[in-house]
């Protein structure tokens, strides 16, 4: 990895820490492109992660070294990134669902650590990679589910959780899977079912890692669409890990490319997706086409090491 | 993809649904509750003492006890019993509570065993499987052993609270049973806990509980003391009286109200650690209070009838079966199955040989096969 030789697409705004410093430059790496969000947006929340180390208690090396990510309220966030460049570790600290070692992680301007498990589980919702259900558990009780963080221990479903809970299913577009159970699910309807869950939890920031991974073409456009819907309201602030980078050149406003638990790249798709970038990162050359869907890319072949 | 339902079609299947899922939730208790009163019945008419069907349903409902003040005042709190007839005497004061007693204990361990199967994810975790239960039995041995028929007094403002050791039974099973639980948490904790980790280290310390119980036997003065102590490891029912009512009333009715309630949290832990987590709960925390229901709930059965084995384990399956796995109808049909299987082995044990055998035995004899015959039927075991 040579890491002096990477390109600055995006007006100074890359940040890539190499292990081991410690350098003070959250302001410069907040990507300053984004527009103002627009006034529809305005509940929206911002979510930024500084300097985040992270890792597993197994390995000595920190999976994320110094990573820090900006989610502009409101908008679509995609992290694209090689396998084993600490995306889903990444999103799991942010989220509160691994400690991370240094870092802070603001919601809003608050720390989200400060915040009580069920008061985060409101603010910040989280769709795993790997999901289990009870075969038996019906697909609405499943999205009730996501109504949790909302509810005492005694209360029953209130109002405002049926609500929640009608609004995420159309949502996700699994009306007519309402009353199947989810033993009896395709992995595409059960994904779908699962950020029907999410959705219900209502809260301000949507991480979704992962969420197309393993789904045939048509389930996969139907995850994207959803997300699309997200970005037309403008009410969620969405951090997606994408494992296709033409579907996170397509849908998401800002593309942040991880590489070996730093932030490579950060910016606009079109300036982030570049043929330069794929081949470092990815490994790859490949032909990159401006097209109105967001660049196109065109692998053509594997870069080896060495080369 | 078919025309969007109408709000109406939607609320009628909803309402279809549950009235279904409740139809046979309800079918179940019926049926339980059924099997609990023809076999209850047939426990109070059967015995050495002979009576006519008509003279056991005269005794249970002789007004004399069941509108007497007195009577209830000495089965539930302890004192001093009205005159009453010699058949009202052994249906009301040996017969009745045998039943009572065995369906406190069904609806315990069906509980336990099925909270222990949401906390580990696993259905084949029950009491028996965490070490819970040889936790609780060992000390019972040891208090039976070692310090047997100790009378504490305790003094109290008013009067002196006399507690003998066998009143305190079920605080050091529930303390025992706590231990063992505690034990095998700490060895399978590993920046948290895992299903399989916490069912093998429940395994290990079984294992060695187990040892430790046997080694008991050794240190008993003399062969009576042996014989309860087999009675109490194999799980039986004899021999128990208003007092063990009493014993395991107030426990039970605290860890099944707790159980009922904690329905919901049940169901989000069946999700897996992770979206529970990110739902907001705090799985460590959540998981490790609902296995100290789990535990009480199986100490205050252990306490007045020993370990008997496969009823955590087998009820929940047989609910499982009928109801789905939504724990607020999972836990209810277990206090009505857990009863009914407990009640009718019962009958087994007391009745169907010359001799009584603990009815651990016959849970064991039925449970086994029942539960081979579900791992045949179902394609996968394991994970709820």
């Amino acid at each position: 990895m040579t890491d002096e030789n990477t390109p600055q697409t995006d007006g100074g705004s890359q940040v890539f820490q190499p292990p081991g410093t410690d350098a003070d430059i959250p302001s410069a790496a907040i990507d300053e492109d984004d527009q103002p969000a627009d006034p529809a947006a305005g509940a929206a929340a911002e979510f930024v992660g500084e300097d985040i180390v992270a890792g597993y208690p197994t390995s000595a090396e920190p999976v994320i070294d110094g990573a820090t990510i900006r989610l502009p309220p409101g908008e679509v966030t995609a992290l694209v990134g090689p396998n084993g460049s600490g995306k889903s570790t990444l999103l799991a600290g942010l989220a509160d669902q691994l400690d991370i070692d240094a870092g802070t992680v603001l919601l809003d301007g608050e720390d989200i650590h400060a915040l009580e498990a069920t008061e985060l589980a409101r603010k910040l919702g989280l769709l795993s990679q790997e999901n289990v259900a009870p075969n038996s558990l019906a697909v609405e009780e499943l999205v009730a589910h996501g109504r949790y963080p909302h509810r005492g221990f005694f209360e029953s479903l209130s109002p405002a959780d049926r609500a929640a809970i009608d609004e995420a299913i159309e949502t996700a577009g699994v009306e007519h899977l309402r009353d199947r159970e989810v033993g009896n699910l395709s992995g595409g309807q059960a994904q779908l079912v699962w950020i029907a869950m999410v959705l219900a939890q209502d809260t301000d920031v949507l991480l979704l890692d992962e969420p197309t991974t393993f789904l045939d073409m048509h389930h996969q456009l139907e995850v994207m669409e959803i997300v699309e819907r997200l970005r037309d309201d403008g009410d969620v602030t969405v951090g997606i890990v994408l494992h296709d980078i033409e579907q996170a050149a397509r849908y998401a406003d800002h593309v942040v490319v991880l590489d070996d638990g730093g932030i490579y790249d950060r910016g606009p798709p079109e300036a982030v997706i570049t043929a330069a970038m794929l081949a470092e990162v990815f490994g790859v050359e490949a032909r990159v086409t401006a097209t109105d869907d967001g660049p196109r890319v065109t692998p053509l072949r594997a870069v080896h090491d060495g080369e | 993809m078919a025309g969007e339902p109408t709000t109406r079609d939607r609320l009628a299947s909803r309402f279809g649904r549950l009235s279904r899922v409740d139809s046979s939730l309800v079918s179940l208790c019926l049926a339980s509750v059924i099997v609990v009163l023809v076999a209850g019945f047939v426990q109070i008419r059967y015995g050495d003492f002979a009576m006519t069907w008509g003279k056991a349903w005269a005794a249970v409902s002789d007004p004399n006890v069941l509108f007497s003040v007195q009577a209830w005042k000495g089965f539930l709190l302890g004192g001093e019993l009205p005159e009453l007839s010699h058949q009202s005497l052994i249906v009301w004061d040996m017969r009745i509570p045998r039943v009572i007693v065995a369906v406190f204990v069904g609806m315990n361990l069906a509980v336990s065993g099925a909270i222990f199967q949401a906390v580990t994810r696993n259905e084949l975790a029950s009491p028996f499987i965490l070490g819970v239960s040889s936790g609780a039995g060992l000390a019972i041995l040891f208090t039976l052993v070692v310090i047997p028929g100790v009378t504490i007094v305790v003094p109290l403002l008013v009067a002196e609270l006399q507690v003998s050791t066998s009143m305190l039974l079920p605080v050091f099973a529930a303390v025992g049973g706590v231990l063992a639980f505690v034990i095998v948490y700490a060895i399978a904790w590993k920046n948290g806990t895992s299903p399989v980790r916490l069912v093998l280290a429940g395994v290990i310390v079984s294992t060695v509980f187990g040892s430790l119980q046997r080694a008991m036997f050794f240190f008993a003065d003399d062969l009576g003391v042996v014989q309860s102590a087999i009675a109490w490891i194999t799980g039986s029912l004899t021999g128990t009286d208003w007092e063990q009512v009493r014993m395991v009333l107030p426990w039970s009715v605290i860890a099944l109200a707790l159980a009922v309630l904690s329905a919901r949290q049940l169901n989000v832990l069946l999700l897996g650690e992770r979206t529970a987590s990110s739902l907001g709960m705090r799985v460590e925390r959540v998981r490790f209070a609902l296995s100290g229901v789990a535990v009480l709930a199986a100490a205050a059965s252990i306490a007045v009838a020993g370990i008997v084995g496969f009823v955590g384990l087998i009820v929940p399956h047989m609910v499982r079966n009928i109801v789905g796995s939504d724990y607020r109808k999972l836990i209810v049909g277990c206090l009505f199955v857990g009863p009914a299987l407990m009640v009718a082995a019962d009958v087994g044990a007391r009745l169907a040989l010359s001799v009584q055998i603990p009815v651990g035995i016959v849970t064991g004899l039925v449970g086994g096969p029942y539960f081979l015959y579900l791992m045949r039927k179902q394609e996968s075991m394991g994970e709820i």
